[in-house]
């Protein structure tokens, strides 16, 4: 009768923790009054180091390689779901510490914020931990009606309820189609587990149903990731959110969209579903990724707002992420999987550092969000200059930073798949690469090559110069010692 | 055709829910007011619920997959009014912000 | 009276007529049919008058949809919502999911839309949107491409109905093979759950799976649904400025 067995909650410890934390931090923000609500901040931290820590001990429990469900198939427990479990709670504290600092200058204390932040959390682990299309689907839909809320956390602001809007009304439009090619794989497999899907789908003749079905969900996913043609939300949402919150749906939203989609194609479908070119599902990422640089990339290159550079950067860097995503699922035993992971890792070690710079530079009076704001930083707060100069040149793929290495370890996997039948598309994503040396090094050029205009008035917090330091070092060390990083997958 | 007509099957249930996606695909194309764009999204949603339903009518022998799809369509129920909840907060705090809720007069935020 | 709330509260009554005559009879009829039917596997019970029932609420389906996203006067749109809902309640009675037709009308019909409604009275703006004659081409070209592809995905599904037994086995065969491999305690519990024959879309046999296969998303659907209401309170509630205000304007 019973099917639920002790067994099952012991891989849950990670999850776990995000939720109590959660609804912990819900309940004190309603029983604390004023402004003297640094302890919210504090508690979102800990919960998330908790979490870290629980999802490094059941990561250091499981074997490289071994599964176990959970939940009658419900949940997976291995060692790439703890390792992004420890990802997305890692973000979430810088970020949790960003927010303080930002909440506090520009006057918008919202004590569910956090409460929201960790509940967030909590679905991006459910999508990491998914072994079935229901928990990937609550997981999405956990995550990103919290990450609307927070996108429109600043009253008053209006472009934060627009972006907000825009986010929402795309975000459910995808969840539309999401349920729906999840409705039709259900009817054509006759389960929602993704291991029986995949059983049900090996060694047959893909039927239309499925086809129609998969079609569905790469529609889903790419808006989720913002790829392009489903990325016009993408900026507008970037630039409208507080930019605490525009950092977070950068690196952790994003990383979560990516853990779903290699949930959902490379393990519930492997390589060969869609009958369409040679490679299955693949063909079809495989040209999205390709517009997907381009495009983003070129974009950004007149862009003079920072964050909405930040944006289309991050949609260029989606459909790097795509290229691994294709590697890993037309040859699963290459190094795809691992690559895409060590990718993400450093994307928003990157990104979180970036925004953390973002909001240290601005204050209530100008927030410096236009290049130009950026004028001679170099000479004036030289340290803070060199932090982002790391991060940009990480963004861009220059050694000896982690971006290098991320974006080197992809782009060999991609080549070694299916003797180099992917050279077109590493040949795009290097001169991609090249493109984007150009406006990401334009914001270098401004910090040290022109003059201030105005004395720079950043914010003083030691929450914040510790995301910056923290950061900065974390992409400097996997610039160095990727090989421990890459160990640190355990794939 | 009269039996295209009467004799019912799982198809009949299935391309009435696609019909009834592509409705509110193309409610959310072509309509700009937030509200109405809402509703578009929900009657999506709803067509996937018959989807759903539809099949795991047709899996009634084997009662697993079945009752798979009812608690999977009782599920989807329960985050569609959440979604609608959270929409219809931001559609307020827009309007609250600029006295409308037209998505093309949201144009703060352009290149 | 404004004229505008008149034109509503007609438009409201010939809407709730509309409601009544397609989906009273309709409900009515399905549940008879949900009710004396034994489910055998994949056939249908096919009589005129179950044929005529579908065909009358696929109409009543697909017709109130049109209206909803028709409509200028948001409180007919959702009226017409509402039509479509009861409409698809019967639906879901032809299919035996008994327990879903109950509450797709509680839930959308009675909640969902009623929250509708009081956001729309909030706003107050009835119809502030005037049909663009600049985009229609780009309109055109949309309703063009989407008819395209509601004709290709019919033919797919159009062959279900010849198919759909067979995938049933496989998934069977697949889920033994799977889920037996990948923890012996699941297989037990799937085996229980084939042995147990619940009358199919019954509230036990509902209940029985989500309390068992699907407790884990139970539980996390209550997660998204305090997101939810947290979230909603947090943006939506007035801000601090306009509650002083007010305040002040009140004494």
């Amino acid at each position: 009768m019973i099917t639920i067995t002790p067994n099952d909650f012991l891989y849950l410890g990670p999850l776990g923790v995000l939720t109590l934390v959660g609804f912990l931090l819900v309940l004190a923000e309603a029983f604390t009054i004023g402004k003297h609500r640094q302890f919210l901040m504090q508690l979102t931290v800990a919960g998330c180091v908790l979490a870290m820590l629980a999802a490094i001990v059941t990561w250091r429990q499981l074997q490289p390689g071994q599964t176990i469900s959970a939940f009658s198939g419900m949940l997976i427990a291995d060692r790439m779901s703890m390792f992004l479990i420890a990802l997305f709670s890692g973000t979430t504290a810088l970020v949790a510490m960003l927010g303080s600092a930002h909440q506090s200058e520009y006057g918008w204390e919202v004590g569910e914020f956090y409460g929201l932040m960790l509940l967030a959390t909590a679905g991006m682990a459910m999508i990491a931990m998914a072994g079935d299309l229901v928990t990937i689907f609550i997981g999405i839909e956990t995550m990103s009606l919290a990450v609307y809320v927070m996108t429109a956390a600043r009253r008053g602001s209006r472009g934060g309820s627009e972006g907000a809007m825009k986010y929402f009304l795309m975000g459910a439009f995808a969840s539309g189609f999401l349920v729906y090619g999840m409705a039709l794989l259900y009817g054509a497999t006759g389960s929602t587990n993704l291991a029986v899907i995949r059983g049900v789908l090996a060694g047959q003749a893909s039927s239309p149903l499925t086809v129609a079905a998969v079609f569905l969900l790469i529609v889903a996913f790419g808006f989720k990731v913002a790829a392009i043609p489903f990325h016009m939300w993408a900026p507008d949402a970037y630039e409208g959110a507080p930019t605490p919150v525009t950092g977070f749906m950068a690196a952790a939203v994003k990383t979560a969209a990516f853990a779903g989609m290699i949930r959902v194609f490379v393990f519930g479908l492997g390589g060969d579903v869609v009958p369409f070119g040679h490679i299955g599902w693949s063909t079809i990422f495989a040209i999205m990724a390709a517009i997907t640089m381009t495009v983003g990339n070129i974009a950004a290159l007149r862009q003079e707002n920072v964050k909405r550079m930040l944006a289309y950067s991050s949609i260029a860097h989606a459909g790097v992420l795509l290229v691994g995503i294709v590697t890993a699922g037309i040859d699963p035993a290459g190094e795809g999987l691992s690559a895409v992971l060590f990718y993400l890792l450093s994307y928003s070690a990157t990104t979180v550092g970036a925004f953390g710079v973002m909001v240290w530079i601005g204050n209530r009076d100008r927030e410096r969000v236009l290049i130009s704001d950026w004028y001679g930083l170099g000479a004036a707060k030289p340290a803070a200059a060199l932090v982002m100069t790391i991060f940009m040149l990480s963004f861009a793929g220059i050694p000896p930073t982690g971006g290098f290495f991320a974006k080197f370890i992809l782009f060999k996997s991609a080549l070694m798949a299916q003797d180099g039948s992917l050279l077109w598309l590493v040949i795009i994503g290097v001169l991609n690469s090249m493109i984007s040396i150009y406006y990401y090094l334009k914001l270098v050029m401004a910090m040290y090559f022109r003059e201030a205009t105005g004395e720079f008035k950043p914010l003083r917090s030691g929450a914040l110069t510790f995301v910056l330091v923290t950061c900065g070092l974390l992409v400097m060390h996997m610039g160095m010692m990727p090989s421990r990083w890459l160990g640190y997958l355990g794939i | 055709m009269t039996s295209a007509f009467y004799d019912l099957t799982v198809s009949h249930f299935l391309i009435l829910a696609a019909a009834l996606f592509m409705i509110g695909v193309a409610g959310v194309l072509l309509r700009r007011n937030a509200i109405i764009v809402m509703m578009s999204i929900e009657l999506m949603l709803n067509a996937a619920n018959i989807t759903i339903l539809a099949f795991s009518r047709g899996f009634a022998g084997e009662h697993r997959a079945a009752f798979q799809g009812q608690t999977f369509a009782l599920i989807v129920i329960a985050i569609a009014a959440a979604e609608a909840a959270v929409g219809l907060a931001i559609v307020v705090t827009v309007f609250r912000s600029r006295r409308h809720s037209d998505i093309d007069r949201l144009t703060l935020l352009k290149n | 009276m404004n004229q505008v709330v008149v034109r509503w509260l007609w438009v409201s009554i010939a809407a709730a007529l509309v409601v009544f005559f397609v989906a009273a009879p309709g409900l009515a009829l399905a549940a008879e049919h949900s009710a004396q039917a034994e489910v055998s596997a994949h056939t249908f019970k096919n009589s005129k008058a179950v044929a005529f029932l579908f065909w009358f609420l696929a109409a009543g389906t697909l017709g109130g949809s049109i209206f909803v996203i028709t409509r200028r006067n948001m409180v007919t749109a959702v009226m017409g919502m509402v039509a479509t809902f009861f409409a698809i309640a019967g639906l879901f009675l032809m299919l035996y999911a008994s327990f879903l037709a109950v509450m797709q009308v509680l839930v959308y019909a009675g909640a969902i839309m009623v929250l509708f409604v009081f956001v729309i009275m909030i706003l107050n703006r009835p119809e502030d949107e005037p049909w663009a004659i600049h985009g229609l081409l780009g309109k055109g070209m949309a309703a063009i491409g989407l008819l395209y592809l509601f004709k290709r995905l019919a033919s797919i599904l159009w062959q279900v109905k010849d198919t759909h037994g067979l995938v049933v086995e496989k998934a069977q065969l697949a889920a033994d093979v799977v889920l037996n491999h990948a923890d012996p305690g699941v297989a037990a519990g799937t085996k229980e759950l084939i042995t147990r024959s619940y009358q199919f879309g019954s509230v036990e046999g509902v209940g029985y799976t989500l309390f068992s296969n699907y407790l884990f998303p139970f539980e996390a659907v209550s997660i998204v649904l305090l997101v939810a209401v947290v979230g909603a309170i947090a943006i939506a509630r007035p801000l601090h400025k306009e509650a002083e205000m007010a305040d002040q304007e009140a004494p």
